[in-house]
């Protein structure tokens, strides 16, 4: 048992059992359907939520934990004796980290937490969080889990595509992805989140099939012939899309470690349904 | 009769003999058109050109022949619609620097100017075909230059040249085997044979030479009243505006309203809450203004004033939009450099105007290219020879200017919503049978706010007016030589905004060819072509420039076109649907894509076109 908790957010779509095996501290967004508000991924699970979001007129809204939320989990994990270390969605994304930030802020002892800015979403960091908790399980040091996770994200590269860019339209997460958006023409953009945090249309392709060759090509230039690690996210019970790519990225590299998630309420709300994400690094 | 010589006014008078024999003939060039579908528009592409010179030259009469060439050949320019009719301007534009400050030309002058038009003509021409318009061009002007040295009787010389070029239009199908197929002339060929048959008309008397006989009466009827001179010069803004004999014959003090404007309001999606408020915006202006012309076209309202105030006119119309393409240009101004024009003697200051025009030496292929100073030099050149002193105030919004604007040409409104969604900023009406002029082609670059322009001509007829507006334009523009709307969607889609304009040009350009273009449309013609035998009113499929399917009903040629396109199976499939393909036919044939092709990618889009009730994209990995 070592000295460092993990804290993290929502968004980081780790599935819950794998939290709970390595004690990870969650502290989720709210997403609000007009009046009602959820807590996401906690009242209110992937299934659910885009059952909901079928019904729904119009979108639904989400927003950051307060600074107060994030205190309570600090001070609960510190409660051990432990150091903290929270890794956040992408602040060019979300407030959340500012909020993780303020709380620290508003500690007696800031010292005893590090605030990390994931400038990634999903499993894009859902994946550093669940390594610097093994890490942390080994007894590994503060510095040496920043600094391990940190080559992680540089080595690892992430792509997804969604079903339309409407969602991401709406909710103002388009950045540099927005000139493809109001074609009229059916256009796969292959997107990305950029070394800042934003989400930007790497690439774009007539089609699925060719959205998914590309995808392929990409990836081929950094990782073939090596073993590697793949997290997949897709939106539960639209899965056909993220099998059909899964199997070709099966065939086509050696994959020693493999972990599939589904995106949770808030992604979800932003992404919209039909989204997969795919996330690759050299192998642990 | 014989002749030895023509002043400005008599070679005007034959250039008008000449467009009005080819105006009466157009429909019977139309017929030559080889190609079965429904392009058969040489004639009516030639007329318009012919008579967008012929407009000129009748509002700007000359007694020069080196300034009535001048004139001529700036109408020619802008007028230029059709292939045939962009050679036609250059055959004439060579001509104009030919003569440039002659002031009476005899055989051998004119035999040596329809010599350099062939040769302007020819250096236009990416890659000239024998056995066109240039051929008879090029054989007639060679014929006359030996003519010239055996008479110098203007009336026989000109027989000759008709003769010849006749003769050399009889040889045509000899020289292009499409022609010998279908057994016609050259259209564009014998279009030329008309315009120089009227040129031979008046020269032997045969026409009453129309109202080049007497223009001094002329001038002064349209002198007689002031306010009638400004009128016109209003309602002829921005094809050149007419001035002249007639506008020195008035006092510049007696311009009420000086200041000629012309802008556009963009009516975004805010604004158009509102109603644009025409009747009383109108009014507005006739405050202290006249010449009003408001043009509301939904999205955008184009006004033109003649005014007394113009920043009055502006903010008024600020209230309702944003504006564009602002154009003042004070016509007292321009009145007094018109009189000071016409004081001087004609000789030094038509030498100055050719010089300027002569030191461009960018032909239209060059224009392709990036940036070159000559651009400059050209657009300066064409403002002084027009003696329009247009004042552009900079654009409100300068520091906006995008890097980058795209204008293509389409048919059909889906169509036009498919392009404007793929990022093109303007669209221009117009393709097969109906070619955007030259003028059009460079209106639409200079109302865009960007500092370079890309253009998709999207047919093969529409690329010389485009290159020639690209040598026009008041910017640089590149030509991405689509010759077909799924062509130019490839390009859009091949463009990436992170990339330089070089790049990306060259992008869109090898996507053209990543890209297979169907077309079905009706034969309009018995034929046999690409060895498929045609039948008149027959639904014909055409895969990017082949006929490769024909058939009576319009579901079984697409089909057959369709199953020649689709190679692997798994290709992405776009049907625009034009005029005439009812959703019942469309409905057949995705079924009939689904069942044989279940790998394929197919979207359906109202495109809208006419004559084409189908338009395929058909894209492979």
């Amino acid at each position: 048992m070592g000295a460092i908790a993990l804290v993290t957010d929502s968004t980081a779509d780790i599935p819950r059992a794998e939290r709970e095996r390595l004690r990870i501290g969650m502290v989720p967004l709210k997403v609000h359907f007009g009046g009602e508000e959820y807590l996401d991924n906690v009242d209110l699970q992937p299934a659910d939520f885009y059952e909901k979001l079928q019904s729904f007129p119009g979108l639904p809204k989400s927003s950051q934990p307060s600074p107060a939320d994030f205190l309570a989990e600090f001070e609960r994990q510190m409660a051990d004796g432990k150091e903290v270390l929270s890794i956040h969605l992408s602040s060019a994304l979300s407030g959340t980290y500012q909020s993780a930030l303020l709380a620290k802020s508003m500690l007696e002892d800031e010292s005893k937490v590090t605030v990390i800015d994931s400038k990634s979403a999903s499993m894009g960091y859902g994946m550093l969080v669940i390594r610097a908790a093994e890490m942390a399980e080994q007894g590994a040091s503060m510095d040496e889990i920043v600094a391990e996770i940190a080559r992680i994200k540089s080595s690892t590269k992430l792509y997804f595509l969604v079903d339309t860019l409407e969602y991401l339209h709406k909710g103002g997460r388009i950045g540099r992805a927005s000139a493809l958006f109001g074609s009229l023409l059916n256009i796969k953009p292959i997107l990305t989140i950029d070394d800042e945090g934003y989400v930007n249309a790497l690439d774009k392709a007539r089609g699925q099939k060719r959205a998914f060759a590309r995808i392929v090509e990409l990836l081929d230039a950094d990782f073939a012939g090596k073993p590697v690690d793949l997290n997949v996210v897709v939106t539960p019970g639209k899965t056909e899309m993220a099998e059909e790519l899964i199997a070709l990225l099966k065939e086509r590299f050696q994959i020693r470690r493999y972990m599939q998630s589904e995106i949770g309420p808030v992604i979800g709300t932003h992404a919209g349904p039909g989204t997969v994400g795919i996330f690759m690094g050299p192998a642990v | 009769m014989s002749k030895r010589s023509l002043n400005g006014t008599e070679w005007s008078a034959m250039v008008l003999a000449g467009a009005e024999r080819l105006a009466s003939h157009a429909e019977r060039v139309n017929e030559l058109n080889v190609f079965p579908v429904p392009d058969g528009d040489t004639g009516t592409n030639m007329n318009m050109t012919m008579t967008a010179g012929a407009n000129e030259l009748r509002s700007k009469p000359s007694v020069e022949v080196g300034r009535a060439a001048e004139v001529l050949a700036k109408g020619l320019l802008m007028g230029a619609r059709g292939n045939s009719g962009v050679i036609l301007s250059q055959l004439f534009r060579g001509f104009s620097r030919a003569v440039a400050g002659q002031q009476e030309i005899g055989a051998p002058a004119f035999a040596a100017a329809l010599q350099q038009g062939v040769d302007t003509a020819y250096k236009s021409v990416v890659k000239p075909v024998e056995g066109t318009i240039l051929t008879v061009a090029r054989e007639a002007a060679k014929h006359g230059l030996a003519a010239s040295r055996r008479t110098a009787d203007l009336v026989e010389w000109m027989r000759e040249i008709v003769l010849k070029a006749s003769e050399t239009l009889a040889r045509t199908p000899d020289m292009l085997p499409v022609l010998k197929q279908v057994g016609v002339v050259d259209s564009g060929g014998q279009g030329l044979v008309y315009i120089y048959e009227g040129f031979m008309e008046y020269l032997e008397g045969r026409t009453g030479a129309s109202d080049f006989a007497a223009p001094e009466p002329q001038a002064a009827a349209a002198a007689s009243s002031g306010a009638h001179a400004a009128e016109a010069a209003g309602s002829a803004h921005g094809s050149g505006s007419a001035h002249g004999f007639a506008q020195a014959k008035i006092k510049t003090e007696s311009i009420q309203f000086p200041y000629d404007m012309e802008f556009f309001v963009n009516r975004d999606a805010v604004a158009r809450r509102t109603p644009f408020p025409e009747a009383s915006f109108r009014k507005t202006l006739e405050k202290d203004g006249d010449s009003i012309i408001l043009i509301d076209a939904g999205d955008i309202v184009k006004v033109h004033v003649h005014s007394r105030r113009p920043g009055d006119v502006l903010n008024a119309a600020l209230l309702y939009g944003e504006l564009s393409s602002i154009h003042i240009l004070n016509m007292q101004d321009q009145h007094r450099e018109l009189l000071e024009h016409e004081q001087e003697k004609p000789g030094p200051t038509t030498a100055k105007l050719s010089e300027g025009y002569e030191g461009d030496s960018i032909g239209v292929e060059a224009a392709t290219g990036w940036p070159p100073e000559a651009m400059g030099k050209l657009a300066a050149a064409e403002a002084a020879q027009a003696s329009e002193a247009v004042a552009t105030v900079a654009h409100p919004l300068a520091f906006e200017m995008a890097p980058l604007g795209i204008v293509a040409v389409s048919m059909g409104s889906g169509n036009e919503q498919l392009l404007l969604s793929l990022g093109v900023d303007s669209v221009i009406s117009g393709g097969q049978s109906m070619n955007p002029s030259t003028e059009d082609l460079v209106q639409a670059i200079s109302s865009l706010a960007a500092h370079h322009i890309f253009i998709l001509p999207n047919n093969s007829n529409v690329q010389l007016a485009a290159k020639q507006a690209a040598e026009l334009a008041d910017k640089p523009v590149t030509v991405i030589p689509t010759t077909s709307v799924p062509q130019g969607m490839a390009a859009l889609l091949a463009y990436r905004e992170e990339d330089p304009l070089e790049v990306n040009a060259e992008r869109m350009t090898g996507a053209i060819e990543k890209v297979a273009t169907g077309q079905i449309t009706k034969a309009v013609r018995d034929t046999r072509m690409d060895g498929v035998d045609i039948r008149e009113g027959q639904y014909i499929g055409i895969l990017n420039k082949t006929i490769v399917a024909s058939n009576d009903g319009l579901v079984e040629a697409a089909r057959e076109l369709l199953a020649k396109m689709l190679a692997t199976g798994d290709e992405v499939v776009t049907i625009l649907a034009g005029e005439g393909a009812d959703s019942e036919y469309t409905d057949t044939l995705l079924s009939w894509i689904g069942n044989h092709y279940p790998d394929a990618e197919v979207e359906v889009h109202e495109g809208g076109q006419p004559l084409y009730p189908y338009w395929f994209m058909v894209e492979s990995v």
